[in-house]
């Protein structure tokens, strides 16, 4: 389990997140919900242990501030591609946790094949990653991340830039790390999306957690509209799903200009 | 018995004669290349032209010296070497001049380490080291007393009593030479005032670039030309802008410099004496 | 392996190359009196020609090879580092840095500069490098800020460099011709202080190697699969700039090489990953080796400046590379 105390982070002298008390358990998938600017990114690499922090982040016991003894693997929102390398390459870069750098063993490939399969990436492998598309790219990212072995994933924005199509094909992948008990931790613009796939939701607003708790209660929470600074409407369709949309009066009602990028 | 005597007295003589300049041409180098278009000329005006092998791609004078393409600037020892030579002058502003000559000295190769004269007296100097390099002593000598007669008579002859200011033009963006250089010390000799004096201390060296306006409001008497060859003349230099008042213009006195004759400072240095000579002969 | 056979045959390809190097000249020695002369063995070369083989061609051979070695392999890493195909081992400003000390030394040394210069050029490299991390922000060795400030302070050298040529002009055809690179005076001291420090580089990045792959992803993917990004970057930017700057300390600035070669190896190998420097470091040896062999003989007994024919070669195949990378990305 991840406990996160009186967690602050701080850059050029201003608070990005503010006192953030917060468990993630494990082999659960949470998603991290909320506006742009919220802070989502931050703290995903607050756990991830980039960044310097007040307070107190412990994954299992551990802090996790530059601990790379645990197996922790990153989906990032914008990877860097490297121009030249096959699929099977990048996918076998995840490897260098397990087997270490350069190292190329056959249960290693053997590992890797099967996720290339399981991705649907295996007839691409000798492909360059720079010609992958984005729903590809994507799936090439979950695939290193699948070789890594990890026990805690931190995925950033991991469909924001997908189609409806790509969306689901990659939460489905996604979904495949359960099996393995890893704890999914990723951060969404799409609550209902995330509502769909997550088991925890933890909502953020301005540096802060205005709301956390399983998905079905925070969906239905009376709070979620406040939580989210009523930029949301809630609807519920017959059968009592909710679906989140973006409050198009929220500008008139606030009369000020749209800050969110 | 008496013939007899003399015949053994005057064949001894006549070895020892022959002993004598035996042992001196053993001595002296037969096998020379020169690195120097300056010292190309001296071993020839000394006699020395048959010890020389080859000379440099620069070396234009005389027209029977034998010229390759061995580089001055850039020394190559190993194709130095395959000539097999006794003797190289080698100049110390060549490219890793000292480099050069270590390695030339280790494969055997006798080394003459020219230093480019910058008075009249080291460009004798020159001249007498060749000399007793391959044994032409006398024949140095004799070089070095004409050149000495000949540049004493120019100079005497068409020295100013009264300073005349010169301009020394080594290219169309107005370089010139101070009296620091050896050809700035040519124009001193005969008492001329070298207007870029002024500004030695631009170049550590003695070649700062002049101004344009500098030079018009000096007004110098004479103009000499070091870049004709490049296509400057009296006609390019009046059409400068701000020019045209210029005593040296307005008078006609822009001297073209024949080419390499003003940067040898060989025993064409005499020539140069007397041309620098004639030009002020027809001043006005 | 797929690496140690490429190793291998990069290696035999130095060792054929050097060969033909020490025995092509103005003045020609076959194959089988060299390695008798090499090897001790009866019948080897006396007098003057061994001491044109010992003194003169095998330590040029070796420089070159050291030189070869040291550029290409900073050319891949600085590739790798700054996540760009045509960064090449003068980057960081080592160049200007490096001609600004060369300069200094043709300037204020008098007597043999060249017994100096290669200290001056070699401080002025290091200094230049230094420069642009600080102001980069403290050692904080992020990639594109690093180039930024690498240009600064080149700019800033060459810019002093060129006023103090103007102020000495006795000093412009010297420079100029260490700034086109020459291995001409090539002799046993400079091979032995220069192959300490290339070697000494070289081997801590080869050592790294293998991690250097992380730094390719962002610092974050890195960072998860192991890696710390930050002091990677430093290593293996002081290790890359420690050999560029003995490299043309001892023979100049050669261009090319250091672009070309990575891509060249990289190409055959179908591999970018930095498994590859082995053999990249050796093939740099070779291409230079080749490059000096063309620069003494192509216009004997003129020499031609050996960075002419790196360029020559380097400019066609640079625009070949971006022609194929089209493809790629």
């Amino acid at each position: 389990m991840i406990s996160i105390q009186d967690l602050t982070v701080r850059f050029d002298g201003r608070d990005i997140l503010t006192d953030i008390n917060v468990s993630i358990e494990t082999g659960k998938w949470t998603c991290l919900v909320g506006p742009n600017g919220a802070g989502k990114t931050t703290l995903l690499k607050t756990l991830l242990g980039v960044y310097q922090y007040s307070g107190s982040v412990k994954d299992e016991g551990v802090e996790v501030y530059q601990n790379q003894d645990r197996n922790v693997a990153f989906v990032p929102q914008q990877p860097h591609i490297p121009a030249g390398m096959t699929v099977m390459e990048y996918v076998m870069l995840g490897r260098s946790k397990k087997d270490g750098w350069g190292r190329e063993t056959k249960s290693g490939r053997d590992f890797v094949a099967q996720v290339l399969t399981q991705t649907q990436l295996f007839g691409m492998q000798h492909r360059f990653v720079a010609q992958l598309s984005g729903g590809e790219m994507q799936r090439a990212l979950i695939a290193r991340a699948l070789a890594q072995e990890p026990k805690l994933i931190l995925l950033d924005e991991p469909t924001s830039a997908l189609d409806l199509h790509h969306q689901i094909s990659v939460l489905n992948n996604i979904e495949i790390l359960k099996e393995h008990g890893v704890t999914i931790l990723s951060t969404m613009h799409d609550i209902t999306l995330a509502a769909m796939y997550a088991e925890d939701i933890v909502v953020m607003l301005d540096g802060r957690v205005t709301l956390a708790g399983s998905a079905s209660s925070v969906i239905h929470s009376p709070e979620l509209r406040s939580a989210f600074d009523d930029r949301i409407n809630v609807y519920t369709l017959d059968g009592g799903r909710p679906v989140i949309m973006a409050n198009k009066e929220y500008l008139n009602e606030r009369e000020r200009p749209q800050t969110e990028a | 018995m008496k013939f007899f005597r003399v015949a053994t007295v005057v064949a001894l003589s006549l070895s020892t004669l022959f002993i004598g300049t035996n042992s001196a041409s053993a001595a002296a180098p037969k096998r020379i290349i020169s690195l120097s278009p300056s010292a190309t000329e001296d071993l020839f005006a000394i006699g020395a032209g048959a010890q020389v092998l080859a000379v440099d791609d620069l070396s234009n004078f005389p027209a029977s010296a034998p010229m390759t393409k061995l580089s001055a600037f850039t020394p190559n020892v190993e194709a130095l070497i395959a000539y097999k030579p006794d003797l190289i002058v080698l100049n110390s502003t060549a490219t890793k001049a000292e480099d050069v000559r270590k390695q030339l000295t280790k494969l055997g190769v006798a080394v003459y380490w020219e230093i480019s004269p910058v008075t009249l007296a080291d460009a004798y100097s020159e001249i007498a080291d060749l000399g007793k390099l391959t044994g032409r002593v006398k024949e140095a000598n004799s070089v070095i007393t004409t050149m000495k007669k000949r540049i004493t008579t120019a100079v005497n002859a068409h020295r100013k009593g009264k300073s005349v200011t010169i301009f020394h033009e080594l290219d169309n963006t107005l370089y010139s030479a101070t009296s620091d250089t050896f050809i700035g010390s040519v124009y001193k000799s005969f008492n001329l005032s070298n207007i870029a004096d002024a500004a030695a201390t631009a170049d550590s060296y003695g070649y700062p670039q002049l101004n344009s306006e500098y030079i018009v409001k000096v007004n110098p008497r004479i103009i000499y030309l070091a870049d004709a060859e490049y296509g400057e003349n009296a006609k390019t230099v009046g059409a400068r802008p701000g020019w045209k008042n210029i005593t040296a213009v307005r008078k006609g006195q822009i001297v073209a410099l024949p080419t390499d004759i003003p940067s040898r400072w060989g025993p064409r240095l005499a020539d140069f004496y007397e041309f620098i000579g004639q030009s002020l002969a027809k001043l006005s | 392996m797929w690496s140690w056979r490429i190793t291998a045959i990069s290696i035999a390809l130095l060792v054929v190359v050097a060969l033909l190097a020490i025995s092509f000249g103005p003045v020609e020695i076959g194959f089988p009196k060299i390695l008798k002369t090499l090897l001790g063995l009866p019948g080897a070369a006396t007098g003057q020609e061994r001491t044109l083989l010992l003194d003169l061609r095998l330590p040029r051979v070796l420089l070159a090879a050291l030189v070869g070695a040291a550029l290409a392999t900073s050319g891949a890493v600085y590739q790798t580092v700054f996540r760009n195909p045509l960064a090449d081992p003068y980057l960081l400003g080592t160049a200007a840095g490096a001609g600004l000390g060369a300069t200094l030394a043709f300037t204020i040394v008098h007597g043999d500069v060249y017994a100096l210069l290669p200290i001056f050029s070699f401080v002025g490299g290091i200094l230049a490098v230094l420069t642009s991390f600080f102001i980069s922000g403290r050692f904080q060795a992020e990639p594109n800020t690093l180039l930024l400030s690498g240009i600064a302070v080149g700019s800033f050298a060459t810019a002093v460099q060129t006023y103090l040529q103007q102020r000495n002009s006795n000093a412009l055809r010297p420079v100029y011709s260490w700034i086109l690179g020459e291995l001409t005076a090539a002799n046993w001291q400079v091979v032995s202080w220069s192959s300490f420090y290339i070697l000494f580089s070289l081997s801590i990045l080869i050592f790294i190697s293998k991690k250097l792959d992380g730094l390719m992803l962002s610092d974050e993917e890195s960072f998860s699969l192991g890696i710390n990004p930050q002091q990677l970057r430093i290593i293996a930017v002081a290790a890359a700039t420690l050999a560029t700057a003995t490299a043309v300390s001892a023979s100049g600035l050669i261009g090319f090489v250091g672009i070309v070669v990575p891509h060249l190896v990289r190409g055959i190998t179908h591999r970018v990953t930095n498994r590859s420097l082995t053999a990249i470091a050796f093939a740099g040896a070779s291409f230079l080796v080749l490059a000096d062999l063309g620069a003494r003989t192509l216009l004997s007994p003129a020499e031609l400046p050996i960075g002419v024919i790196t360029a020559f070669v380097g400019a066609p195949f640079f625009l070949f590379v971006l022609r194929a990378k089209r493809l790629v990305n």
